[in-house]
């Protein structure tokens, strides 16, 4: 599998390569074209886990596409403006916010992690985790920037990309001062990361974004 | 003056500024992307520097109008710790971020501007006029004065127009401008329907000389395109 990231870096499509009989495993809507002998299989890998995606704010089915007779292509794209990044799985394993998922190698097992932290971290934080090898593709909303983390650092929750599995990670108040300061304070949650290791950054905030145009917009009528 | 860069301009801009021990970085509620966990952050009503009981009143009246003219946040998030350290602020819409280096001039900018400021800076409201009230935008003016740095973000890129003369910009794409500039709010001409059918809503006509920041998009034209299509 070869992957090609194109019109970095706010109109990205991740353009794939597959190998006869190779596959790729993507959320549901980012297929934006592909080549005729690609062929498509929508999967939920079980109700459990189906619902279990559902309820991490992810759709319950996910597709693979499966070059037959030859190389395929398959063009990848996410909803909003923005850049992606294309990593390596193995080594080094991966937690992924649900939202900057886009695909992976079907060699890849991404899983959404069992409740606690991500489920009671509000801020639409829930948390994919990788086991296997091959190569996953993240989006953001905004440019993508890695930091190192070695020792401590602090990332509001609506900025996470992903980050190495290695790293410890409490989710908290953005605020020392306590949680109405860090309600007033309009950063909602932090990721206090701990360890060494690598975060991935986006540079904007997609709640941030909804409410600031949000609030001018008229109230949807039912 | 704190170390500062801003990358990934235009589209995604984020502000990263370097604090020192005892530097104090002001900014707009919600806009940290990140921090180093040395720095503290406490969240501060919105009231300038040193504000006495009056102060904190007036600051109080600002505030809750900047919430219903629009724009503006009630509160701001100050930045500081005894070691130092670096964080990073980025808008909420897509555009860019200018540094502002301010040694004594005055400038004006649209409410939705502040992004955020370090050292002695001062900021007030001011009434653009009461024609400006028909708008959406423009009824309020941001007033920055004083020594230190500011950092303001836009919708869309930024370009700097210099007035020599005389200069109309639509209110939606007001950045800021030069205090040196008088500027009057009026219709984009035509009349009644210039002001209702040309959809340039107002225009700010400058006269005199100095800088204008402009910005290549218009908050309320995305506001009004997307309402269009609500259900």
């Amino acid at each position: 599998m070869q992957v090609n990231v194109l019109y970095r870096p706010s109109q990205t499509v991740a353009q794939v390569w597959l190998q006869p009989n190779e596959s790729i495993m993507a959320e549901s809507g980012a297929m934006m074209g592909m080549s005729t002998n690609v062929d498509m299989q929508t999967q939920s890998g079980g109700l459990m886990k189906g619902l279990k995606r559902l309820f991490g704010g992810e759709s319950f089915f996910r597709n693979t596409f499966m070059a037959q007779g030859g190389q395929g292509e398959v063009l990848l794209t996410t909803p909003l403006c923005g850049d992606m990044a294309v990593l390596d799985v193995g080594q080094r394993q991966w937690q992924i916010s649900n939202s900057a998922f886009i695909a992976s190698s079907t060699t890849v097992d991404v899983q959404t992690q069992g409740s606690g932290k991500g489920f009671f971290s509000g801020a639409g934080l829930f948390i994919l985790g990788t086991q296997g090898q091959g190569q996953i593709v993240v989006g953001s909303f905004g440019a993508i920037e890695p930091v190192n983390v070695n020792g401590e650092l602090i990332i509001d929750t609506g900025h996470l990309v992903c980050w190495d599995a290695n790293l410890q990670y409490t989710v908290g108040k953005s605020s020392n001062a306590g949680w109405i300061a860090s309600y007033l304070s309009g950063e909602g949650l932090v990721c206090h990361f701990q360890g060494q290791g690598q975060v991935y950054i986006q540079t904007r905030n997609a709640q941030e974004y909804g409410s600031t145009v949000g609030r001018m917009l008229p109230p949807v009528q039912k | 003056m704190p170390q500062h860069m801003v990358k990934y301009e235009p589209t995604f801009s984020m502000l990263e500024v370097n604090l020192a021990p005892g530097e104090v970085l002001i900014a707009e509620a919600g806009s940290m992307v990140a921090r180093a966990s040395n720095l503290e952050m406490d969240v501060k009503l919105n009231a300038g520097r040193n504000p006495g009981f009056f102060g904190k009143l007036k600051a109080m009246m600002i505030a809750l109008l900047r919430k219903v003219v629009g724009g503006e946040t009630f509160f701001v998030n100050h930045f500081h710790g005894g070691q130092g350290g670096w964080v990073w602020i980025a808008p909420a819409l897509s555009g860019g971020v200018r540094h502002i280096p301010l040694q004594g001039q005055t400038m004006l900018f649209s409410t939705g501007a502040f992004l955020a400021s370090a050292g002695e800076v001062d900021l007030k409201l001011r009434f653009g006029g009461l024609r400006a009230l028909l708008a959406k935008e423009g009824a309020f003016f941001l007033e920055a004065s004083g020594h230190g740095d500011l950092w303001v973000n836009s919708y869309g890129a930024i370009d700097e127009i210099y007035c020599n003369g005389t200069y109309v910009v639509d209110n939606g794409h007001i950045v800021g401008f030069d205090s040196s500039l008088d500027f009057k709010i009026k219709t984009p001409g035509g009349g009644a329907m210039g002001f209702f059918g040309s959809g340039e809503g107002l225009v700010c006509e400058f006269t005199g000389q100095g800088r204008i920041l402009i910005q290549s998009r218009n908050l309320g034209a995305l506001v009004e395109w997307l309402t269009r299509l609500m259900p």
